[in-house]
């Protein structure tokens, strides 16, 4: 730990994408409070929990990904704590042998960020205030949330800033997301984020929703120790909770104490049990990750890091440019995807993992782009219609009356319109005037409202002059 | 609302369900005195001055008063099958861990719990186990097994393990009772030690129980399960109110006891070691059975106490009678208790141990022990 520096450790709990929930079959998707509970996640005495296999395969791929020890055999336990929101009071959790130990994530600076644990866990209930936590004098409990699957992923206390706390966040999502077990748009992310500065005491900022929120949490509370320490305050050991709202943290008032959750064996499950051999078809079974990718496109299509990044940065931006450079040149589609489809994405905010887009269609745009049927313009007005509205870009084209016949006429007319208005550029560039043609294409380009592909002007007036 | 599975089962046998009998609140007595609010302390139909034991008292004592065809329901976690069958007179069998689903039962000690039967005749409760058995995906230490026709088993000739340090602390009338079943059978029989469990049962037993009942118990706090109180205060506040309200005696006993032997710094000395202890003291088990059939030893050290006696003893001296009854429990190995004999004109048990899911053997040595009579 460095003495001059900032400390920040994280425990991220991640919302798994199972369809049912982690200790019984009501679904995990529920529209009214309320709507998805049964006698096992309302905790009535009597009911049993019986372990959802999909969860704990998710859970194993989590930890193989953030390159964990895998243990032959683990078990569940029991965290006791009275809350409003926990029907049974306690919490099936992991706790001496959770799903993996001791891995690592490597952050895009290259710095390797250690994994304390990776194990599996419910979610309690939702406690509901409806006219916010301050203003109302009741609770309401959604028990729709109690029970579902939730991978918490502890990481050392490696990282210097909150940047690279945002920067793992970032790769740790990544990985998530191409291991399909979490869906940013329904799933939740928290984190409890420790921090001191030199090797001060330790603070700990509880329960933040958000990759952002935690590199705002982390920010503030940063320059909140700091400035203490210009004004020579002490540097209280607490928790702390943050708003949202003024971003910033503030104390929770109870001095903290080492929590004593009387960890006990579930008895009401059994062990489980994993040979070498199943641990190994895992690994077998683990997907290329978003890092392996990278290399991979600069490598095998010669690409800059950067470009490379972005595209193996969203399995699906990855998916759709392997599918593209198929037929078009994968240089010229990792420039339009990175560039005009990730512009449209940034600008209006949209999630590539929802947008169901067709390789095929995109590559008959790019297509059509390269070989000069239609414009720049049209194709970045395309690609705007088809993310935000879901217009397929070749009928897109069609509508426009840009299509390649139609197109190739007007160009044409236009040319002859200015060939026959400029007599002396074009004797000019009969002798050999390069300058002259220039000329012309920028009449061209006027007269066409600049809808015309310069370079296939140029072609139709080298063509016609020619005749 | 749901049925246990057992109730499931048992109806789709035919089974008439008459009725709910009182019992220790939470399974948490040997005498069916801890009978919670608004619940009758049920009476031993041999002599309504003594207990029924417990914790299935009801169970066993409406078994023996009945003059129906009946056979009832209990639930063991440390001997609350085989206690009140011994002190009632009639045939209780504990299954081994896991036989039965748990599936509906209100939790005690969920790593010891097991349901199991009660019957006038070895016969009727090893019927009512035959129906209740079998592997259930509701419940994930229900076992994966065989079904078993307990009810069509007769006596055998078994080799008969005497547990040494199991009659040492009984009354003597008990002791020569039990030995004279065991002597009539005219079976191979040896003198088992089973040293560990009988020094270190009781206190791993109370450990891991309690442990484990202190978190179950937790959800009764008034937010959705236990009484309701009016709202007042912080929540935590309120939760102890309705705790300190609803739970009994010895429920607070239990829930302490447990929450300490599971709190940092204490949990390692307690809790883990006793599961540990529980470890060692199924292989001692596992190493008799390795020499005979069947244990036998007597189920209590005593015959069904007189209310006024019940009321003097102290906890530790309610704990200690459950010496014979908790190795077997803790373990999870198979038992049942048979009426052998009397003394002062109250009933005895005998106290028959088979290995894990050696109900078979356990059923046909009850049947010779029955035969007896």
């Amino acid at each position: 730990m460095e003495k001059d520096g900032v400390v920040i450790g994280l425990e991220c709990h991640i919302q798994l994408n199972t369809e049912s929930k982690l200790f019984c079959g009501c679904p995990t998707a529920a529209e009214e409070p309320n709507s998805s509970c049964c006698p096992i996640c309302l905790g009535h005495p009597g009911s049993k929990p019986v372990l959802n296999a999909k969860a704990l395969d998710y859970a194993l791929k989590v930890a193989l990904a953030l390159n964990c020890e895998v243990n032959k055999e683990f078990f569940f336990s029991r965290k006791t704590y009275f809350y409003p929101d926990m029907s049974k009071n306690f919490q099936i959790s992991q706790y001496e042998i959770p799903v993996g130990l001791k891995g690592h994530l490597v952050l895009s600076t290259g710095k390797k960020i250690g994994i304390t644990r990776v194990h599996l866990e419910e979610d309690p209930a939702a406690l509901v205030h409806e006219a916010g936590m301050g203003a109302s004098n009741f609770s309401l409990v959604d028990y729709n949330r109690s029970g579902i699957p939730l991978v918490e992923v502890v990481t050392d206390p490696d990282f210097a800033s909150p940047e690279e706390a945002q920067d793992f966040l970032d790769q740790l999502t990544t990985i998530l997301s191409y291991l399909k077990v979490y869906s940013p748009l329904t799933g939740t992310l928290k984190a409890d984020c420790n921090v001191s500065v030199y090797g001060n005491s330790r603070v700990e900022v509880k329960n933040v929703t958000g990759k952002k929120a935690v590199g705002k949490a982390l920010e503030f509370e940063v320059a909140r120790q700091k400035r203490l320490l210009l004004d020579e305050r002490e540097i209280v050991r607490e928790t702390r909770s943050f708003d949202e709202k003024t971003m910033t943290t503030r104390s929770t008032r109870g001095k903290e104490t080492e929590a004593d959750y009387g960890y006990i064996f579930e008895p009401d499950l059994t062990a489980i049990q994993l040979s070498s051999g199943e641990i190994e078809e895992m690994k077998a079974k683990m997907p290329e990750l978003h890092a392996a990718k990278s290399k991979r496109f600069m490598k095998e299509f010669s690409l800059d890091e950067y470009t490379a990044n972005v595209l193996a940065r969203n399995f699906n931006l990855g998916l759709l440019f392997e599918e593209i450079s198929k037929s078009v040149d994968a240089k010229a589609a990792a420039k339009f995807l990175t560039r005009e489809l990730m512009a449209v994405v940034n600008r209006s905010e949209l999630d590539l993992d929802s947008l169901d887009l067709d390789s095929g269609e995109i590559g008959l745009l790019l297509e059509m782009l390269l070989s000069g049927k239609i414009t720049e313009k049209v194709a970045k007005d395309a690609v705007v219609a088809y993310l935000a509205k879901g217009v397929k870009p070749t009928r897109f084209v069609e509508g426009r009356g840009l299509s390649k016949d139609l197109g190739e006429k007007e160009i044409e007319k236009a040319v002859e319109k200015v060939l026959s208005e400029n007599k002396k550029a074009v004797a000019d560039l009969k002798m050999g005037n390069e300058k002259s043609l220039n000329f012309l294409v920028g009449q061209v380009m006027r007269l066409t409202k600049a809808k015309a592909e310069p370079r296939a002007v140029q072609k139709i007036i080298a063509e016609k002059i020619r005749k | 609302m749901f049925d246990a599975t057992v109730i499931e089962k048992a109806r789709a046998e035919g089974a008439i369900i008459i009725g709910k009998t009182s019992q220790d609140a939470f399974g948490f007595g040997t005498f069916s005195t801890n009978v919670g609010l608004g619940f009758e302390i049920p009476k031993n139909p041999h002599d309504i001055k003594r207990a029924c034991g417990g914790s299935s008292g009801g169970s066993a004592g409406f078994a023996a008063l009945t003059k129906q065809t009946h056979a009832s329901i209990g639930q063991s976690t440390g001997g609350s099958i085989a206690c009140p069958a011994s002190f009632c007179g009639v045939a209780g069998i504990t299954p081994t861990y896991g036989r039965v689903s748990r599936f509906g039962l209100i939790d005690y000690a969920n790593s010891l719990d097991k349901i199991g039967s009660i019957g006038k005749t070895v016969g009727d409760a090893a019927l009512l186990l035959e129906v209740i058995s079998g592997h259930d995906a509701n419940d994930s230490t229900s076992l994966k097994q065989e079904k078993e026709e307990f009810s069509k088993l007769v006596p055998e000739k078994l080799k008969i393990g005497i547990v040494k340090e199991l009659f040492e602390n009984c009354d003597a009338h008990v002791k020569k009772e039990c030995l004279k079943a065991v002597d009539s059978l005219g079976m191979k029989t040896e003198e088992i030690s089973l040293p560990l469990n009988s020094k270190y049962g009781i206190s791993a037993y109370y450990l891991i129980s309690t442990a484990e009942a202190s978190t179950n118990l937790a959800r009764y706090c008034g937010m959705r399960y236990g009484l309701h109180e009016k709202l007042e205060g912080s929540f935590d506040e309120y939760f102890s109110k309705v705790r300190s309200n609803g739970f009994g005696e010895e429920a607070k006993r239990r829930i302490l006891l447990g929450t300490f032997a599971r709190m940092a710094g204490f949990r390692d000395a307690y809790y883990l070691r006793a599961m540990k202890a529980r470890t060692a003291l199924i292989k001692e088990f596992k190493k008799a059975f390795s020499r005979v059939d069947v244990l036998a030893n007597p189920t209590m050290p005593l015959v069904a106490p007189t209310f006024e006696a019940i009321f003097k003893l102290s906890p530790l001296q309610q704990y200690a009678m459950d010496l014979c009854t908790v190795p077997a429990n803790l373990a999870g190995m198979p038992h049942a208790s048979i009426p052998v004999g009397k003394h002062e004109n109250m009933p005895v048990g005998l106290m028959l141990t088979a290995d894990h899911m050696g109900e078979g053997k356990m059923v046909q040595a009850s049947l010779a022990v029955e035969a007896l009579k």
